[in-house]
């Protein structure tokens, strides 16, 4: 699907934490080793919805262009399954959730740089969390190599 | 992509909010439909004169007590609103998109702007001081202090349910006066809601009344030797044969927010992308309904492939352009209003066409996303080959409709703005800051945009406009309309 408006992409946004959560939660319940770590992922996506969504809220305006910030953001390129196969080892499972927060970055990464010259304060919070992002990514490798 | 929940669930009968009550009116019911899905919402009355003098009086009561109440306890008024505005955010976005059509994101544009207002009223303890110096002689000061005047009126328009009554509103209150408000009977809901919320922050009684209605509460409030001053937006012929006239006529102040043709400047040296992106905002965005509306654009110089560069730019991305329910996310324009509307609109694409016109994008054959009745649904519009002298060139269509017109050069294009009777706002999308300047210089617009689609000014700002666009001495927000409620006093002392 494509998305052009501001609203669509704030709620993509919460969906893709949703689904990250529910991932995290999926991952816990099957390995709890580590469950600490993921517990905080879970509290950073929750925390991510909030401040993306405050700060729409608090730039959205009539004077900028809400409608067309975006062009053809397509969420195919982001979107992923939280499902966690039976067959799937621990160290398959970080590998998958390493995948999903490459994509969740890239979302981030993408959607700041179309929407940049428009929408200042929308690109910022995106580009601090594809930050995050990249440093969870590395923290899901170095436990992947313990 | 997911169409949000409606916010209003059964039809209900509306009530006036007169004296801290909600009242319920005598006067016939008129339906409010949304024009997204033609299904009637609520029932709003038409309210008699009695019911708007039972307002007036209880605003009239009410005035010396609120007028004695501390500058910084009526703010704390305000500050109480400002929040709960904010906890009903989403709702108060919502109601604006079911009564009025305008997509989500345009609604919660809207209600931020709205918002804005509260939190710069709330400055009122440092915005109403006065002034003074001393020793103007030997021994004798003098001082200028701001005091409110009384009750005031709020006549509201379509287009801005939110917005336009807070351009006004907050500030009435916060230096002191009380009002009487008669929100546009098309889209009575969200000021309804705002009452609820204004009553739930702790304004007394009589301070803040709503009276729904149509000719009779404008003629009521305009007549009234106890309004003291109006506030009106709405139309050019309306504002000035009738509101600034009769205003003139029973001495009351007023601000009268009219009517609007803008012209957006394209130079040769435009970013295109970015150019394109900010005219969608301004021509379509609000289906065309806002009196910032750019409408008239002014490609500028005789280079032929950047005009065709630009007009298949445009092409391109208007066409693209989702129409549909504003509540889908999806959607980048909703309906305009009502049928009516839409019907005026299309007889001007009518008469362009018999103007001589090309009409490149025809908005009559609209592709509606979602399955709605196609009743106030429009696509946007572009007619090429514009004359200045053609009547969509002059007149206010307020609809997604716009107009190509050529200029060979910059003051050219400043002629042609000046030969059109409003004067509301105008923009200029350039590279070169000697252009911007002479633009900003030149134009007799009260709002002027570079490189900005819609050159709407922040609360703090005053809201301007020029010519058959605005009549009045002082503008909304701000400033000056806090000069605008308030009459400065002057007392020269000596103490003997």
């Amino acid at each position: 699907m494509k998305l052009n408006t501001t609203s669509a992409v704030i709620s993509f946004s919460k969906e893709l934490e949703d689904n990250s959560v529910k991932y995290y939660e999926n991952l816990i319940q099957k390995y709890p080793q580590n469950k600490e770590i993921f517990l905080s992922f879970i509290k950073e996506n929750k925390k991510n919805i909030v401040s993306v969504q405050r700060v729409y809220q608090e730039v959205i305006s009539d004077a900028i262009e809400g409608c067309f910030s975006f062009e053809d953001l397509d969420t195919d390129a982001y979107t992923f399954d939280t499902e966690l196969p039976k067959d799937l080892s621990y160290s398959d499972v970080l590998e998958k959730a390493i995948k999903i927060e490459e994509r969740i970055q890239k979302y981030y990464s993408d959607s700041a740089e179309m929407s940049k010259s428009l929408m200042a304060d929308i690109p910022r919070v995106f580009e601090r969390i594809a930050k995050k992002r990249d440093k969870r990514k590395m923290e899901l490798e170095s436990i992947k190599c313990k | 992509m997911s169409i949000l929940e409606e916010p209003i669930k059964e039809v209900k009968v509306l009530k006036n909010y007169i004296d801290g009550e909600w009242v319920e009116s005598q006067g016939e019911l008129k339906d409010v439909v949304n024009p997204a899905t033609g299904k009637t919402i609520a029932k709003v009355p038409i309210s008699t004169n009695e019911e708007l003098n039972k307002a007036i009086e209880a605003a009239k009561e009410a005035y010396p007590y609120w007028r004695r109440t501390t500058p910084l306890a009526r703010v704390r008024c305000l500050f109480r609103l400002k929040e709960l505005m904010e906890e009903n955010f989403e709702e108060l976005s919502r109601i604006q998109t079911i009564e009025h059509g305008k997509t989500i994101d345009e609604s919660r544009g809207e209600t931020r702007r709205g918002i804005e207002n509260v939190e710069v009223a709330t400055g009122i303890p440092s915005l109403m001081m006065g002034s003074n110096l001393e020793d103007i002689a030997t021994g004798i000061d003098e001082y200028m202090i701001r005091q409110p005047i009384g009750v005031f009126g709020l006549i509201c328009p379509f287009n801005f349910p939110f917005m336009v009554p807070l351009w006004f509103a907050p500030y009435a209150v916060a230096t002191g006066n009380c009002i009487v408000m008669k929100p546009s009977s098309e889209v009575p809901l969200t000021q309804l809601k705002v009452a609820e919320l204004a009553e739930e922050a702790g304004i007394p009684p009589g301070v803040w009344n709503v009276v729904n209605g149509g000719r009779t509460v404008v003629s009521g409030l305009l007549d009234s030797p106890d309004i003291k001053g109006i506030c009106f937006v709405g139309s050019t012929p309306t504002g000035k044969n009738v509101v600034y006239k009769r205003c003139g006529e029973t001495g009351k102040k007023v601000i009268a927010g009219c009517g609007a043709k803008n012209c957006l400047v394209i130079m040769p040296d435009a970013v295109l992308d970015k150019t394109i992106a900010g005219l969608m905002t301004s021509i379509y965005g609000n289906a065309g309904q806002r009196c910032l509306a750019g409408t008239n654009i002014i490609i500028v110089g005789e280079d032929e492939a950047f005009y065709r560069k630009f007009r298949d730019a445009f092409v391109e991305k208007a066409s693209k352009i989702r129409v549909g329910n504003g509540l889908d996310e999806s959607v980048q324009m909703g309906p305009v209003r009502d049928k009516t509307k839409k019907e005026r609109i299309v007889s001007y694409i009518e008469k362009g066409i018999k103007e001589g016109a090309k009409l490149t994008l025809d908005g009559r054959n609209v592709n509606i996303i979602g399955n709605y009745p196609d009743t106030c649904f429009l696509g946007p519009t572009l007619f090429e080959e514009v004359n200045p002298d053609m009547s969509i060139a002059q007149e206010e269509i307020f609809g997604p409709v716009a107009t190509f017109m050529r200029a060979k050069t910059l003051d050219k294009a400043i002629d042609i703005i000046h030969n059109i009777p409003f004067g509301n706002s105008a923009g200029i999308f350039t590279q070169s800051g000697k252009w911007a300047r002479e633009f900003q210089y030149k134009t007799e617009c009260g709002n002027i945009g570079i490189n900005i689609g819609v050159a709407a000014p922040m609360a703090f700002f005053p809201f301007s406009g020029m010519k058959d666009s605005f009549f009045g001495n002082l503008h909304p927000q701000g400033q000056e309309v806090i000069r605008f409620f308030t009459e400065s006093k002057v007392v020269i002392q000596r103490w003997l």
